[in-house]
Formats: structure tokens, C-alpha cells, sequence
């Protein structure tokens, strides 16, 4: 008997790796297998496709989070202009992003959703942005692709009744959701509340909720779980949500994505043919067609 | 430095570690004296929490409690109470992803527990629920604390499903865990520095905790055999 308690001792304190060896099974294996299905099939898809033909190039594109529905849509359509291209994405926050590119993640072009991470890895770009001197940026390949609109959106039927950004200020906001600082969307949401002075206010009665790219806010707002949230125009659009209001130039400035071909990329010349074909008329028509407008 | 996430990662720690204890221990009991085929079944439904990416724990848990889905939309219209993004709902996501350390630690305890002693104690005339508390609990102590403890120490670090679930405002929802994220996505080493601090302290006193009462375990042992 003392034998078996001994062992209900040893047992307790081994359950978790002897559930994890034991249990495990061909079940759980399945089931991880279907929840991982949704996040990579985009990419693996892309790889498997490739391994077809002869010279194929693989060109990784890192983009703004706010370019998903776009970008995928050209990428089909480059598909059939240069068959042996494959692009693979990573959409994430710019910030992100950028912290990758700098970690030495391969990467041959990057399109950021505010001029700041990529002056952030561009040298040429002023020291007091590029605090690390980084440089990153292909010389002369940097340029910039679109201009979006930074909007303020509510989840359908709107019940928080909210209007307009000076509603953010009163009491019928319980709960709004922003990016981080260091998503591009986050720093123009702070400009924005900063400029209306509703910043502190909100910051000190706990009404922010922070997602980590534009996505996620999109996400919270179109779930309710925020009462409304600010994304850009062409997120809102893509997701259907209603937008109540927009911000002005002097609000935030230009919401301006620039483009560039990175130095350490190996495929420097199909890159730059990429970033060529995105500013075609085709490509215009796609970003125009979610509410991107061409870069002045 | 604002200790909230301090206050509210442990409060959701004690909190569903309670719920954890009593679920997991009657889960655990009743599950044990079911036929092979029903518990096998409910063994795994019981035990996924634990090896399925906390991510997926909680989109599922956001599939039931989010505000437009059923049991949050449910909750919304008959109480006005939200059960997504707010602190409660990292209890939520916390007491299910601790609930098999719970249950899995009760079951091997009772499991090894000999059933001889309770029998003699019916022939005594004892009730089952006397049995149950008087009988089986003490000597089962050992493997029951054991997964209190580790409940416990689980959902203090949760940080997947609480993140999906309760979001992060800080001064509401914000935890260990996930402000510890966010002050290092946003650059702010020096306080992210600090957070893994504290919460590498408390782990270490959970851990001691443990081994104090697997050694205080051992000695009693010994005391008996002698």
C-alpha cells in the first residue's frame, strides 16, 4: 500500500510530461494539424507551386498588415505575367516588421505603412529617425507606392452610438481599441486623440485596448468587442465596417506607404521588376479598388 | 511603476485556481469510476486545453464569449454583462487552461488511492461524502496539492488565450504576461526588465512551494514505514 501512495507522488509530479508522451495520440495531432491549416496554407501553397518549375524565383515580400487583401490579389495576377516569380508575403505590423528585417530575417522587399520604419533601416535617412544607423534600404529602389485614409470605425448597428472622433471624449465610449506605438496606425491614432486632448482622458480611464497590428483592431472591432476602433479606410472597407468618421491631414499627416527593395536581397533585379509592376495601371485599379489612392 | 497587472494577474490566478480545484477534483472522481470507452472520450475532451496551442484555446473560447457569439451574445442580453475583454475574462481563459494540471494530478491520485480503505469504511457504516472528505481527500493529499499548485502556477503565466480574450488595457485587463509583451513590443526594456523580475520571484516561491510539500511528503512517508 505504501508502494502505491509513493507512486501517486511520482505521478503527480510527472503528469505533465506523462500526459503530453501518453495522451498525445493520433488525435490531438489531428486536431493541431486543422488549426494550423488557416494561417499557413497561403504560404505553404506558394512554396509547394514552386518547387515546379526550373528557374523559379522566390521573392520574400514583407508588407503593412493593412496591404493582405491587396497585395495577394496582385500577386495572382503577377502570377500570369511572370510565371516563374513566386512571392511569398509576411503581413504584420511595419513595426514588426521592421524589428525582423533588422534581426536578419531574408527579406527582399518591404512595404511599410509609414515613412518612419523604413527611414528607420534606411541610411540615408536622418539620424535622429535612423537612431541605430541602420542600413538596410537598396539606394534608389525607395519610393513611394500609396496614400490611405486613417478612419474611425464601428462594429455593425454601431451600439455605442458613436459618430465622430470628438465622441471619443464622452461618456458613451466604453471602450475603444488601437494600435501599439509602434504599429503605424497606433502612432496616428495617438496624433489624432492627441490633437483632439481626449488622450489623457482615455488613457487614464483604462479605454484602450491594444492590438498588435492593424488587423487585430479590425478583428475586435467587427467582433464588438471594442465599441469602436481607428484603422485605416481601406481595412474597413475589406472587412465591411461602418466608418463614421476620417481624419484630416492636420489630424495626423499624410498616412504615406513607401516601398523598397532591400540590400541584402538576392534577387535585387526581380524585386525592383515587382515594386515596377506594382505602380501599373492594373495595380492602381486594385489599390484604388479597396480605397488606396496613388501616392502624390 | 503601476503594480495592477501584478494585482490582476494574481487575482485571476487565485480565482480560477479555486474554480480549478473543485472542478478538477469531481471531474476527476466521478470520471474515474465510468466505463473505459466514456472516459477515454471524456479524457481527452478534459486533457486538450493542455496540448493544444493556448491561441487555439482561445479562439475557441472567443467562438462561445465574444460579444456577437452565442453564450456572449446570451449573457449581454440577459444581464448586460460583457464576458469578453474585460479582467474576468482572463479567469475564463485561465481556469481552462489550468483545469488539466487539476484534473489529470486529482485522477492519478485516486486512481492509486486503495479503494480497500474505502470499502472497510462502508462496512463501518460511514457516508460516501464522509468517505470522500475524510478518507479519500487526506490521503490523496499529496498528488491533490500538487495540482492545485501547478493550476495555479499555469494560469498565472497564461498569456495565449488571455491575450485573445481580454485583449490589453492597461489598468483593466492588463496582465503579467501580456504587459510584459507589450512594454517590449513598444521598446521599454528597462520596465519589461523589471516585470520579468517579479514574475521569475513568484515562480520560483510556486516552485519552492512544490518541492516543500513533495519533501514533507516523502518524510511522512517515512515516519509511517518505520
Amino acid at each position: 500500500m505504501m508502494k502505491r501512495k509513493y507512486g501517486a507522488i511520482i505521478m503527480a509530479g510527472a503528469v505533465a510530461v506523462s500526459v503530453l508522451l501518453g495522451c498525445g495520440g493520433g488525435q490531438k495531432a489531428a486536431d493541431s494539424n486543422g488549426a494550423q491549416e488557416n494561417p499557413g496554407t497561403a504560404q505553404s501553397r506558394e512554396i509547394q507551386e514552386s518547387s515546379g518549375a526550373a528557374e523559379s524565383v522566390e521573392l520574400i515580400v514583407f508588407a503593412a498588415a493593412s496591404m493582405t487583401e491587396t497585395l495577394t490579389r496582385i500577386a495572382q495576377m503577377y502570377r500570369e505575367v511572370r510565371p516563374e516569380v513566386e512571392i511569398v508575403f509576411t503581413f504584420d505590423s511595419s513595426g514588426t516588421l521592421k524589428t525582423q528585417i533588422q534581426e536578419g530575417a531574408d527579406c527582399d522587399i518591404f512595404i511599410s505603412a509609414a515613412q518612419k520604419q523604413m527611414n528607420q533601416l534606411d541610411i540615408s535617412a536622418d539620424s535622429l529617425v535612423n537612431t541605430e544607423g541602420l542600413d538596410f534600404v537598396l539606394e534608389g529602389s525607395r519610393f513611394n507606392l500609396v496614400e490611405n485614409k486613417v478612419v474611425l470605425a464601428v462594429p455593425d448597428g454601431n451600439p455605442a452610438d458613436i459618430t465622430s472622433y470628438e465622441d471619443l471624449g464622452t461618456d458613451k465610449l466604453g471602450l475603444i481599441c488601437l494600435g501599439n506605438e509602434d504599429v503605424p496606425v497606433g502612432a496616428y491614432s495617438i496624433e489624432i486623440l492627441d490633437s483632439l486632448g481626449i488622450l489623457e482622458q482615455l488613457e487614464n480611464g483604462s479605454k484602450i485596448t491594444y492590438g498588435s497590428n492593424v488587423k487585430e483592431v479590425t478583428t475586435q472591432v467587427k467582433e464588438a468587442s471594442a465599441d469602436c476602433g481607428i484603422i485605416y479606410a481601406t481595412d474597413a472597407f475589406s472587412a465591411g465596417l461602418m466608418v463614421v468618421d476620417q481624419a484630416d491631414e492636420d489630424q495626423c499627416g499624410q498616412v504615406i506607404y513607401p516601398a523598397a527593395v532591400m540590400n541584402l536581397s538576392k534577387h535585387q533585379q526581380e524585386a525592383q521588376s515587382f515594386l515596377d509592376y506594382l505602380t501599373t495601371e492594373e495595380c492602381q485599379a486594385v489599390f484604388e479598388s479597396v480605397g488606396f489612392s496613388m501616392a502624390r | 511603476m503601476d503594480w495592477y497587472p501584478l494585482y490582476n494577474s494574481l487575482r485571476i490566478a487565485l480565482i480560477s485556481s479555486v474554480i480549478v480545484f473543485f472542478t478538477g477534483i469531481f471531474s476527476a472522481y466521478y470520471i474515474a469510476r465510468l466505463n473505459r470507452v466514456v472516459k477515454g472520450i471524456l479524457d481527452v475532451i478534459l486533457t486538450l486545453p493542455m496540448v493544444l496551442p493556448p491561441t487555439v484555446v482561445g479562439y475557441f473560447l472567443l467562438l462561445l464569449l465574444g460579444a456577437r457569439r452565442p453564450v456572449g451574445l446570451w449573457f449581454q442580453e440577459q444581464f448586460g454583462v460583457k464576458l469578453a475583454m474585460t479582467w474576468y475574462s482572463g479567469v475564463f481563459a485561465a481556469a481552462v487552461v489550468a483545469f488539466p494540471l487539476m484534473y489529470r494530478t486529482a485522477r492519478g491520485a485516486f486512481e492509486s488511492f486503495d479503494e480497500t480503505l474505502a470499502y472497510s469504511a462502508q462496512t463501518l457504516g460511514l457516508s460516501n461524502t464522509y468517505i470522500f472528505w475524510r478518507i479519500r481527500m487526506p490521503a490523496c493529499r499529496q498528488g491533490i496539492l500538487a495540482g492545485a499548485v501547478l493550476a495555479f502556477a499555469r494560469a498565472l503565466g497564461e498569456y495565449g488565450a488571455t491575450s485573445m480574450l481580454a485583449g490589453y488595457t492597461p489598468g483593466k485587463t492588463a496582465t503579467i504576461s501580456t504587459t510584459v509583451y507589450q512594454l517590449w513590443r513598444t521598446d521599454n526594456e528597462a520596465l519589461a526588465f523589471k516585470w520579468v523580475m517579479v514574475n521569475m520571484a513568484i515562480s520560483a516561491v510556486v516552485l519552492l512551494i512544490v518541492n516543500m510539500l513533495e519533501r514533507s511528503g516523502k518524510a511522512r512517508q517515512k515516519e509511517r514505514r518505520k
